[in-house]
């Protein structure tokens, strides 16, 4: 199962090395969503750091669902859904390495994204980096994991491109909740609350219930 | 593998009407029919991807949407389309498929089978229409399966193409379950195979 | 699929009939004045009541799906639907009395700090997405099934989004985390109850209705196959 995810989820990065068709969108449309967003707020009149994390946060999601589109986009195009539904393997696998290659698109993307958004919003005084870094990464967990079901639900419906953002962006609410509140969190004194309850293990707790679910629920999306 | 009076509807298409089929182990059948009579359907169906509006479709007694691991590690579809990655050479897909059956890559045999020649490191986007549907027969012959299913597999292909597919089935006959739509009238005499007859979604 | 029976009208209706009135009663005779918010505090037995029905409905519609995924009998695909489709009705009932009461309480219309009311937001986005995957579908398994499979979904949605709500809040608000209830009048909580089991019914009403049509536009859709001589 996770053999069979990983293998999927290599032929996804090296396709996506050799052909640079996503990765290189989500970075120019990340980047202007950040400008835009910026200038909507006029940021450099003090915004103050409410406003920048909520803008770092919608720029992730809305760059993460442009991902997602194309996310079974190389198994459109010759029909290999079929050869990976008729492998023996779990078809959850088929899911779960496509959601990981979706994470690896995000952190690239972060990547450049952060340090931009920072540049532009905090000269001096930033966040804590560490907090803001965790609650990313398990941001991207979370989207990568619902959002990969989301498209797979959404493969077989005549208006894929307009219903794929319909779905994916109210389950991820919660997530920018979260992710906002620890971002901002980690401007002040106690760091973003690492505990139980605080908005990183919440973040934690939203990976864990969806992959839960979509494993259980992913053997159905695909075929038929 | 049988079809127990199978249907299948496509919004208010209705694909296939109650066919009934049965294809004994080790024997080859040739589906014949027009275009749009029902022959890709019936394979889906029968390959498990898709589920039947009613009746079954079962493999060793089980429905083949829900064949467990174990079946579908026997059973080989190839379709209208490659089921390749474009952006992979033919040696990645094949050995992609390789790892996912647990198989290890046995690049030589599927060469030689489809003639594939030199060109396992080329990136397949290159590749014509025929050399794809040689690689695709390879792919789905590579696990050696027991039940094989092919949906025109002859499109595509020159006559070199044609001699190798006839003999890949050939071989085929009596070793594993082969179940072939065509378009190729001569195709069942020349595997001496059975005939079915598909038209508009009914078995004639 | 006939054997999972016909739901009853007659029952829930007549329930209907009793309880919805009777809350309007209690609500306006019975109890007293709220001593913080007044008269408009009355909505509180038509607000509160709804949002809880369409949770349970919400949760109907998941439970039906998560049958379907492992029964495949479309009549769980329909039970779902109805549920999903009766909960967003009832949903958007909420979204109207939510602010009619805010602004009375508050002075404004929508009071981002309810905790409430912004999760109701956030289902109601998911649920009509939950629409919209349906209609884009084709009738048949598929749609069936990746209905199904969002609705489901919800399941985590609801009370993370809850968590989620809570957690940013203490943000804005960092003090109270007092657990509400509690100083209500016995008669208040009495007519809430009541009130609370008239939507119940009224919401069982709703569902069986549809339910009814929903089978009878599938009854008909059959015929009409079958008097085409597609028997399948």
């Amino acid at each position: 199962m996770i053999g069979a995810a990983l293998a999927i989820a290599r032929v996804k990065l090296v396709l996506e090395l050799r052909r640079r068709e996503v990765v290189f969108a989500m970075l120019l449309f990340v980047a202007a969503t950040i400008v835009i967003v910026h200038f909507a707020l006029r940021a450099d009149d003090g915004a103050g750091p409410r406003a920048a994390a909520g803008m770092l946060w919608a720029a992730v999601v809305f760059t993460a669902v442009l991902g997602l589109l194309r996310a079974f986009a190389a198994e459109a195009e010759e029909g290999a859904l079929d050869a990976l539904l008729l492998a023996p393997v779990d078809r959850a696998a088929i899911w779960l390495g496509s959601a990981l290659a979706q994470f690896g698109f995000l952190v690239v993307v972060e990547v450049v994204a952060v340090p931009l958004w920072w540049l532009l919003f905090f000269q001096e005084e930033g966040p804590a980096p560490l907090p803001v870094i965790a609650a990313l990464l398990l941001a991207n967990v979370g989207i990568a994991l619902v959002g990969t079901l989301a498209a797979g639900l959404a493969l077989g419906a005549r208006t894929r491109d307009v219903l794929l953002p319909v779905l994916v962006l109210p389950l991820a609410i919660p997530l920018v909740l979260a992710g906002v509140t620890a971002t901002y969190g980690a401007f002040g004194e106690e760091g973003g609350g690492f505990g139980p309850l605080g908005p990183l293990g919440f973040l934690a707790l939203y990976d864990l219930i969806f992959l839960a679910l979509a494993w259980g629920t992913s053997e159905h999306l695909l075929g038929d | 593998m049988t079809l127990e009076e199978c249907s299948k509807r496509f919004g208010e298409r209705l694909a296939l009407r109650k066919a009934t089929l049965a294809v004994e182990p080790g024997e080859t059948v040739v589906l014949l029919g027009p275009n749009g009579a029902g022959k890709s359907t019936l394979l889906r169906l029968a390959a498990g991807l898709l589920r039947p509006t009613a009746g079954h479709a079962r493999i060793d007694g089980i429905d083949a949407v829900d064949a467990p691991r174990a079946l579908r590690a026997g059973m080989a579809y190839a379709g209208h389309r490659s089921q390749l990655y474009r952006g992979l050479t033919a040696r990645e897909n094949l050995a992609l498929h390789a790892r996912l059956h647990g198989r290890a890559l046995d690049l030589d045999g599927s060469r030689a089978a489809v003639g594939l020649a030199d060109r396992a490191d080329e990136r397949i986007d290159g590749f014509s229409r025929g050399m794809l549907q040689r690689l695709a027969l390879a792919r789905a012959t590579a696990h050696e399966p027991v039940l094989l299913l092919l949906d025109e597999p002859a499109s595509g292909l020159d006559a070199d193409g044609r001699t190798l597919l006839d003999h890949v089935l050939l071989e085929g006959r009596g070793r594993r379950t082969q179940l072939v739509a065509s378009h190729d009238q001569d195709l069942p005499a020349r595997l001496g195979a059975r005939a079915v007859r598909l038209d508009t979604g009914r078995i004639a | 699929m006939r054997a999972l029976g016909r739901p009853s009208t007659t029952v829930p209706l007549i329930l209907s009939l009793i309880l919805v009135p009777l809350t309007v009663v209690l609500a306006f005779v019975w109890t007293g004045e709220d001593v913080d918010q007044g008269f408009s505090q009355k909505i509180f037995y038509l607000h509160v009541p709804v949002a809880l029905t369409s949770y349970a409905a919400f949760g109907y519609g998941a439970f039906c799906a998560a049958m379907y995924l492992w029964r495949r009998d479309p009549e769980w695909d329909l039970r779902s639907y109805v549920g999903v489709h009766s909960g967003t009705i009832f949903g958007t009932l909420v979204l109207l009395t939510g602010p009619i009461w805010a602004k009375a309480s508050w002075g404004v219309w929508w009071n981002w700090g309810d905790r409430q009311i912004n999760v109701f937001l956030i289902l109601f986005l998911y649920y009509c997405a939950y629409f919209m995957l349906r209609f884009s579908l084709d009738e048949g398994e598929r749609r069936r099934s990746a209905s199904a499979v969002y609705a489901l979904l919800g399941v985590g949605l609801i009370p993370l989004s809850f968590l989620a709500v809570r957690i940013a809040e203490t943000l804005i608000h960092p003090t109270v985390f007092t657990s509400s209830g509690a100083a209500m009048p016995s008669s208040f909580f009495l007519t809430f109850l009541v009130g609370l089991a008239g939507m119940l019914s009224l919401m069982a009403l709703l569902m069986a209705v549809e339910l009814r049509g929903k089978r009878t536009a599938m009854r008909v859709l059959e015929l009409q196959r079958a008097a085409r001589g597609e028997d399948a």
